[in-house]
């Protein structure tokens, strides 16, 4: 909040020194089928996002960003309080999505507060990318998380270390247990789910990050020792009255992994893996690879690839893990830039049995100096038993009209 | 008498004006601020805005672009770390993704940001990557120039097979580029509005032209700064994270 001021305060002193930039948008969502849990045909939310920076002096320079939202589903909050930590259940009316005091000198720059921190070099999944918890409130359509925490960087001509201390836990935030993206098979959507909150871990986390540029490869290494973002899932049975009651907790987790890019003459080559071991009984140990190839010609970019999952330890508890959903799968991903203003892309991941599929399209144009309007619809399909088949029922068509200033 | 005469010889050498052309243009860093109006087929017009800032000799030196406006493209920023010796590096960032983009070599014929600028236009290109012919002297808006033929030489990337460069003779500044794939024209680059800014001339605008897809790109170059205090740590990764 005393950032905000102090950026407020600022911005019509020192014109120079001060930058913003930010939008207002509107999205309308609309599925055509219900589900047992969920009988909304029509999702509206409005964001106002400012963000905002202040260089104090050539060394040091404050950072802020803050979002205004509401909706029509209660997927947020109706306190107007502002929110900072993101760990509510539903998405806060108003949030501090970044607050940080960064510096730099020399090869050395460090940032301290809530920040952005995104590691790794794929684009359709990021093992390594463990500073990056998102919100999954719709698991289709999601954004990043700041974390709350320090960092270091020290950049060579070829080398740069990374090294991230979290000493306050950022979870992902999960669907929301009385909608859509919580996906209850029929016979049990009588019976309440009672969510009892989270257990979230005490301890800081710690990460590093070792890069190194070469002009025919580019590669990096990755350590982490925390916990996982994404919770493991306890439920139960209670009698009297029927219900279940539900808890989230995150596991310990350390991973050890890497990334690599290698540009060869038709297309580039990418692929980043990472091995989730844990201390925590009920957690499966598993490594999370990707391969992927992606080349620009003319107006149009291909990304393809395959993601894979091999456990070493199955524990086979109740979680909630989107990134091991995109697993075992193949994915692709094109855009066409029609001209300046307007572009299209589609994108589709394919589980290898067939079990779960999800197409998206979009369409995109920019009118004017400030507007964007956006058309898309994504296409899920499959089986009950697998992560993206378990939404067979929330295709949804989706607009988006942006202002941005 | 004799010193003139060496200096005419030595001045129909192609790689000797090419190189005279780069030793003028010479400047510790530069900086100004860049009017792009993208003007497509339709004759529909897009206007952007970035900061250009650039430090180090030719061939050896760091660049970074920075979008001012509009709004929504605010904060997209290219870093081009060039070298003498190999094709330069070059890195996109995206603040609405928080994360940079190393931008491969074969992508580098692609327009940059819907302008007709394609990524290798904004890369310096060191005389020694290039085999250089005389083709002639012509008359450019009344002006004598030389007419030069390049040709990237194997070790050099190029999406352009050849180049026909005009040279004005009387300032050794660039006024004209004409970029070939095989005997098409591909792209044509015109340096317009030659005026000596701190000892060197500067075009005030820059327009290129894309002939596959007959869209122009209007550069006006306002605020233009040279050897200006800018700092080696403002052309790093860690600097195009910290701009908004």
């Amino acid at each position: 909040m005393i950032l905000f001021l102090l950026l407020c305060l600022v911005a019509p002193a020192a014109a120079q020194r001060f930058s913003h930039r930010g939008f207002f948008e509107t999205r309308s969502f609309l599925y055509p089928q219900t589900v047992p849990n969920d009988r909304a045909h029509f999702v509206g939310e409005a964001l106002l996002r400012w963000e905002a920076s202040y260089k104090l002096t050539a060394g040091w320079q404050l950072n802020g960003a803050f979002d205004g939202r509401t909706d029509t589903h209660h997927q947020v909050e109706r306190d107007f309080r502002l929110d900072w930590q993101d760990r509510t259940l539903q998405q806060p009316a108003l949030s501090a999505r970044r607050f940080s005091a960064a510096w730099h000198r020399g090869r050395f720059s460090a940032e301290f507060g809530k920040q952005f921190i995104r590691w790794g070099k794929a684009d359709i999944l990021n093992p390594t990318d463990r500073f990056a918890p998102r919100d999954y409130i719709n698991v289709a359509s999601n954004d990043f998380l700041g974390v709350l925490g320090a960092r270091v960087i020290y950049e060579g001509d070829k080398d740069s270390l990374d090294l991230v201390a979290v000493p306050r836990f950022t979870p992902a935030r999960t669907p929301l247990l009385d909608q859509r993206w919580v996906a209850v098979p029929e016979p049990l959507s009588q019976v309440p789910l009672h969510d009892l909150g989270a257990r979230f871990p005490g301890r800081a986390q710690f990460g590093v990050r070792w890069n190194r540029t070469l002009p025919t490869v580019e590669y990096a290494l990755v350590f982490f020792d925390g916990f996982h973002y994404l919770p493991l899932i306890e439920a139960r049975p209670v009698i009297d009255p029927v219900a279940i009651e539900i808890q989230r907790y995150y596991p310990q987790l350390r991973l050890y992994g890497g990334d690599i890019a290698v540009p060869l003459r038709w297309f580039t080559v990418k692929a980043e893996a990472a091995w989730f071991g844990s201390k925590t009984s009920t957690a499966d140990e598993y490594c999370l690879y990707v391969i992927q190839l992606e080349r620009t010609a003319g107006e149009w970019f291909f990304i393809g690839g395959y993601s894979g999952e091999a456990v070493t330890l199955r524990r086979n508890t109740l979680d909630f893990a989107p990134d091991r959903g995109l697993a075992r799968a193949f994915l692709g991903r094109a855009g066409y830039t029609i001209d300046p203003r307007r572009s299209f892309a589609v994108e589709t991941v394919v589980r290898q049995d067939g079990d779960g599929l999800l197409v998206k399209g979009e369409y995109s144009q920019q009118y004017g100096r400030h507007w964007r309007i956006t058309a898309s619809f994504h296409w899920i399909a499959g089986e009950l038993t697998d992560f993206l088949g378990q939404y067979r029922r929330n295709s949804f068509g989706l607009i988006t009209l942006r202002y941005s200033f | 008498m004799l010193v003139t005469l060496a200096a005419c010889a030595l001045a129909q050498d192609p790689r000797q004006i090419v190189q005279e052309a780069q030793r003028r243009a010479y400047a510790k860093s530069q900086r100004y601020e860049g009017n792009l109006k993208v003007i497509g087929a339709s004759e529909r017009v897009t206007e952007k805005r970035w900061q250009y800032d650039r430090i180090g000799s030719f061939g050896d030196s760091k660049t970074v672009l920075r979008f001012i406006d509009p709004p929504e493209v605010k904060g997209v920023a290219l870093l081009v770390i060039n070298y003498k010796n190999r094709a330069s590096d070059q890195w996109m960032w995206t603040p609405a993704l928080q994360r940079e983009r190393r931008i491969a070599l074969q992508d580098r014929s692609t327009r940059f940001f819907g302008t007709d600028f394609s990524f290798e236009d904004l890369e310096e290109r060191e005389a020694e990557h290039f085999d250089f012919r005389l083709l002639g002297e012509e008359k450019l808006d009344g002006h004598d120039c030389w007419k030069l033929e390049s040709r990237p030489r194997p070790t050099r990337t190029s999406q352009y097979t050849r180049s026909h460069l005009w040279i004005r003779k009387d300032v050794h500044a660039y006024v004209r580029v004409d970029a070939f794939q095989k005997d098409t024209l591909f792209r044509r680059i015109l340096y317009r509005d030659l005026q000596e800014l701190e000892g060197i001339w500067t075009a005030r605008q820059i327009e290129v032209f894309d002939a596959k897809r007959n869209s122009r790109t209007v550069l006006k170059l306002d605020k233009v700064d040279y050897n200006i205090a800018v700092k080696e740590e403002d052309f790093t990764l860690q600097a195009l994270r910290r701009g908004l």
